[in-house]
């Protein structure tokens, strides 16, 4: 290929990256606009693409109503304990393999782990209805939640704490018995600041999970607990959707995951050489 | 204290200098988790493989006297049109929207790479590209059935002022709506092939590529001859995940469309929700479910295959 069609050939990629650039931001301006926009604006019949007049009372509006920061509590809520679980069962799991592979169930066990990850849950969304709503706590609680999101969430804090565990080394662990440390004593004081890093990594990547989830959470809270997934979509006057507020809603309720993934874009490499970036 | 020394109850025994700890301390670390997931997830598979050879519906369910079938659901399911509809739906949904993120994100991703010269351009690019990624999918349904409005929305008045269509385009109508639901898929999952082929670029050794350079080789050679090759491990698993995926999904169907109009644009994973839990047809959703996870089943173990290959080469296992 000659210089002057090479040089061609990058002209145009490069304007295929801008176009899909615009094209990426262009629904966010979107909802960024609408979101300070009025009502009767957001339903003329030719729309505009700049607000007439900012409405930023709009945000205020939301909040006004207890509820819709009550569910943002809740998704909160959830996001944490169900983070908070998964790191401890996952960091269980991820020592054993990282540190005895054989005795605790080699390499089948671990991929076994991780394809609960992968199956699509709808194959298994009614009998955990049952099953839930068999138990004390019920189906519509902040439990309920906690206990499900473990189904994507643990997989995962187990792959990546293994990687970091594995990354650890163990020789600085058996010099700590050597030293006199108890085992748990050797891993507190030893071990787990070496991984501290990647364990809040972990951590930020669960928390985004959970706190995004909408098919469970739609079918299995509402009434006592409503996470923000399930409130926006029910954002309506009448059979009107007041997409003004819908928007404003969910531009705050996507701000912490955008945050975190910012912070974190590095360890999102790793957890999607998993294959497991869907939640 | 040596290792000896170490508590009884720790210490199996030691083999040359390695310590080997007593055989129930890893079964004890992995056994609460993996109990966990058995609880959560063994049980109902075990369940619904059960009633998929029972004619079991709520009430049926309710009052216990649910009975054997055989294979009716499975009749039942794949001799309806709705099930056969949805797998042509699923071929149009894989096509453009699965095939078609996979190849647009590996040109990005190339293009991102060789192109684009300075590092943290890169950086700021490739964060802005993976913002939809990060969106929950309640928040991307709602955003596109906004914009895709058919009389008053974003998109159909940029189109029109564009003059490429010359009426509004009735993205929700029957026939065009499972395109709403690709388009914002699309935009949507585009990044995740993309950040795959990326972060693989980013570990390709670059030592060949300076004996490509030393030999003379440059632009489309090296990619055709280097890059792609090395690349087609990790490429196949951005297909494979994307295909899992299909058939993970429902969240943007039920927020965008439920399906509708009149279950046009419906998935095999949404029929099975929707027989399940707004129709009440439990054995039939089970036979949907198994169908579906038998599908999958094939996708994940091919995935592993994959992974392991990829996971070795990068280091990462």
């Amino acid at each position: 290929m000659s210089e002057q069609s090479a040089r061609l050939v990058r002209t145009l990629l490069l304007i295929f990256l801008g176009l899909w650039l615009i094209l990426t931001l262009f629904p966010l301006y979107w909802q960024f606009i609408t979101a300070f926009k009025s009502a009767a604006e957001t339903n003329r019949t030719i729309p505009t693409f700049w607000p007439e007049v900012w409405h930023f009372e709009n945000l205020a509006a939301i909040f006004a109503e207890p509820s819709n920061f009550g569910a943002l509590v809740d998704s909160f809520i959830i996001a944490t304990g169900n983070t908070v679980a998964s790191l401890v069962l996952g960091s269980l799991a991820g020592y054993a393999f990282a540190r005895f592979p054989r005795q605790a169930g080699g390499e089948n066990l671990a991929f076994w782990i991780l394809s609960n990850r992968m199956f699509p849950p709808v194959a298994v969304l009614v009998p955990m209805f049952f099953l839930f709503d068999a138990m004390p706590w019920g189906t519509d609680s902040y439990l309920s939640l906690i206990i499900l999101y473990l189904v994507f969430n643990m997989p995962l804090a187990t792959w990546l704490m293994m990687v970091f565990f594995r990354d650890a080394p163990r020789e600085l662990e058996e010099a700590a018995y050597l030293d006199g440390y108890t085992p748990l004593r050797a891993f507190v004081k030893v071990t787990l600041p070496l991984v501290l890093p990647g364990m809040i990594s972990v951590a930020m990547l669960c928390w985004i999970f959970a706190w995004n989830e909408y098919l469970f959470a739609n079918l299995f809270v509402g009434t006592q607990v409503r996470t923000f997934t399930i409130v926006i979509p029910t954002f309506t006057h009448g059979s009107q959707s007041l997409w003004n507020l819908q928007m404003a809603f969910s531009m705050v309720a996507m701000l912490p995951p955008v945050a975190l993934f910012i912070l974190l874009r590095r360890y999102m490499v790793r957890g999607l050489s998993l294959g497991v970036v869907k939640g | 204290m040596s290792v000896a020394e170490m508590p009884d109850w720790f210490v199996h025994k030691k083999l040359r200098g390695n310590l080997i700890v007593a055989r129930w301390v890893p079964a004890a670390l992995v056994g609460l988790p993996v109990l966990v997931l058995f609880a959560i997830v063994v049980y109902p598979t075990v369940w619904m493989f059960y009633h998929a050879f029972q004619d079991t519906n709520m009430m049926r369910l309710f009052q216990g006297n649910w009975s054997f079938v055989g294979w009716d659901n499975f009749a039942a399911v794949l001799s309806s049109g709705r099930f056969g509809d949805s797998v042509l739906h699923l071929m149009q949904y894989l096509l453009f929207g699965c095939v078609l993120q996979v190849i647009l994100g590996t040109i990005l991703a190339l293009t991102l790479y060789e192109v684009v010269r300075k590092e943290w351009l890169r950086v700021i690019l490739l964060i802005v590209m993976v913002l939809p990624m990060m969106l929950p999918p309640s928040i991307v349904g709602v955003l596109w059935k906004f914009l895709l409005t058919p009389s008053n929305g974003a998109v159909n008045q940029a189109l029109l002022n564009l003059g490429l269509i010359d009426a509004h385009v009735e993205w929700f109508n029957a026939g065009v709506s499972l395109w709403a639901i690709i388009i914002a898929d699309v935009w949507n999952w585009t990044a995740l092939p993309l950040l795959i082929v990326y972060s693989g670029r980013v570990s390709l050794p670059p030592a060949v590529y300076e004996a490509a350079r030393v030999d003379g080789a440059k632009g489309w050679l090296v990619m055709r001859r280097i890059t792609l090759p090395m690349l087609k491990e990790v490429i196949a698993i951005a297909f494979i995940v994307r295909f899992m995926d299909a058939f993970k999904f429902v969240d943007l169907v039920y927020v965008m469309t439920s399906g509708g109009p009149a279950q046009t644009s419906e998935l095999p994973a949404y029929i099975a929700f929707q027989r399940g839990i707004r129709e009440f047809a439990i054995g039939e959703a089970a036979a949907y479910a198994i169908i579906i996870f038998a599908i999958s089943a094939v996708l994940i173990v091919l995935f592993l295959k994959y992974l392991k290959k990829v996971l070795k080469a990068q280091g990462f296992a």
